[in-house]
């Protein structure tokens, strides 16, 4: 199969395992080696916290929106209102919230990881494989060349 | 039937060997077909609405990804309700913002849906989203085709609100966000819809799962079927009507995801793909073509002079 066999530079074996490679990596490889660029428990932290930060700002932009919306109330009643009742009710939606979202990006994250942890164990693999191509055949073919 | 499965083949091998350049083509017909009809339906500025700003934003869109062309599709929208009032140019953009922080996100694959749900709102043919979604994706996908309802019932609100004159006092502003909040959130159409559309996706989704013969289809028929009673009893209570428009557009919606289905089936993205990279002492550009069965036959037998298969096979005996 290889071409150096018949005189031919180029070595097809070594090409496909490199096209392979260059395939997979141009495919899946940005999202995975981001991922597998962290250890397990910090990529999933990562996850929480953007996680946190995105509701976190979703929920005030839609407190913000019914404040206003019901502003004149508010402001009708400002003296009557039970701060302390309408405080804890709307943490109590906040904390449910983030639970269930936490809980979702907790398991999305960890999936997420094991993915690209077996992507870059079958990408290593691969590696190795052209890598032992090179140990036994490049050198051979350069100093034949020089000769 | 053969000969829609040949035109298929004919079709993905077209599709196989020139991907690189139908991708971007097809892409950018999309998003130019959206960003004209956001600047059809809500053309307040003149500058904004001039074909080249739409050619030149569907140009960037056919070279990025789905989520560049969803943001440029919003900042478009923001920009034309913003000449026709800032208020409400202020309230769609935070609601876009609320939609992204809590669901499109975290569903970043389907975030065309939120451009896509009204734009065929517009078309008539709505019902494609939850048939076509319940196909190819899966149940998390309600959440961002519901994004896509509100957006519709959103720029409704605004195009009868816009056209009201107000003042700019800050008890006029209040007004007009009252206005435009409670037109989409008590919009019994919109609340029916929400609910037909997520039945209706989850039913498509879990008979399409099963393992019978025609699955897909049967799903998208139990998928259509649920549109129609559910719209019919929707609008009974709720006194929405309509109900023609939903028998005739839940049809045609019917048909045509049938067809993107039966297109796309065995359709695993695998194209030809351009690739460069380097050892010690190359550089390599390689075209890897995928191996295709392609059932298309290649000739095509024509008789001059038909014969009858009896008289054929009398004749051919006689020979012997």
């Amino acid at each position: 199969m290889a071409g150096k066999e018949d005189g031919n530079v180029l070595d097809e074996k070594k090409i496909r395992i490199m096209t392979r490679l260059a395939l997979s990596e141009e495919k899946y490889g940005k999202e995975n080696f981001n991922i597998s660029r962290y250890y397990r428990s910090d990529y999933i932290r990562y996850s929480l916290l953007k996680t946190v930060l995105s509701v976190t700002v979703g929920y005030i932009l839609i407190l913000g929106m019914a404040a206003l919306y019901h502003a004149e109330y508010l402001i009708a009643n400002a003296v009557k209102l039970d701060y302390k009742e309408m405080g804890l009710y709307v943490l109590g939606i906040y904390l449910a919230l983030l639970i269930v979202y936490s809980g979702i990006t907790v398991v999305i994250a960890a999936v997420k990881y094991a993915r690209a942890s077996r992507f870059e164990k079958k990408y290593g693999n691969v590696l190795g494989i052209l890598r032992k191509l090179y140990e036994n055949g490049v050198e051979p073919k350069r100093e034949g060349l020089e000769k | 039937m053969m000969l829609l499965l040949e035109i298929k083949e004919k079709a993905k091998e077209f599709y196989y060997k020139n991907k690189i350049y139908m991708d971007p083509v097809w892409k950018f017909v999309m998003a130019l077909a959206v960003f004209l009809t956001i600047n059809e339906q809500l053309g307040y500025n003149e500058k904004l609405t001039s074909l080249p700003i739409a050619l030149a934003l569907s140009f960037i869109s056919a070279f990025t990804g789905a989520g560049a062309f969803v943001f440029l599709a919003g900042v478009l929208t923001v920009g034309q309700v913003f000449s026709a009032s800032a208020l409400m140019a202020g309230i769609v953009a935070i609601v876009f913002l609320i939609m992204y922080c809590l669901i499109l996100r975290f569903t970043p694959k389907f975030s065309y849906t939120l451009v896509l749900t009204p734009i065929l709102f517009v078309l008539k043919i709505p019902y494609c989203v939850p048939l076509l979604m319940g196909v190819i994706s899966a149940p998390p996908a309600i959440l961002p085709v519901s994004c896509g309802i509100i957006t519709y019932y959103m720029f409704l609100t605004i195009q009868t609100t816009a056209n009201s004159t107000f003042g700019v006092s800050m008890e006029d502003a209040l007004n007009i966000y009252k206005i435009v909040a409670s037109g989409v959130f008590s919009n019994r159409e919109m609340l029916v819809n929400l609910l037909v559309f997520a039945v209706a996706l989850l039913v498509t989704y879990i008979i399409r799962r099963q393992v019978f013969n025609h699955a897909f289809e049967t799903g998208i028929i139990a998928g259509a079927i649920v549109i129609i009673v559910g719209s019919l009893i929707g609008s009974m209570v709720f006194d929405t009507g309509g109900i023609l428009y939903v028998v005739i557009g839940t049809l045609i919606s019917a048909l045509l995801s049938v067809s993107v289905w039966f297109f796309r089936m065995g359709l695993d993205y695998t194209a030809v793909e351009r690739i460069q990279f380097e050892d010690d002492d190359y550089y390599y550009y390689v075209k890897a073509v995928p191996k295709l069965s392609v059932t298309a036959p290649e000739k095509n037998v024509k008789r001059i002079n038909p014969k009858s298969p009896g008289k054929a096979l009398k004749e051919e005996f006689e020979e012997d």
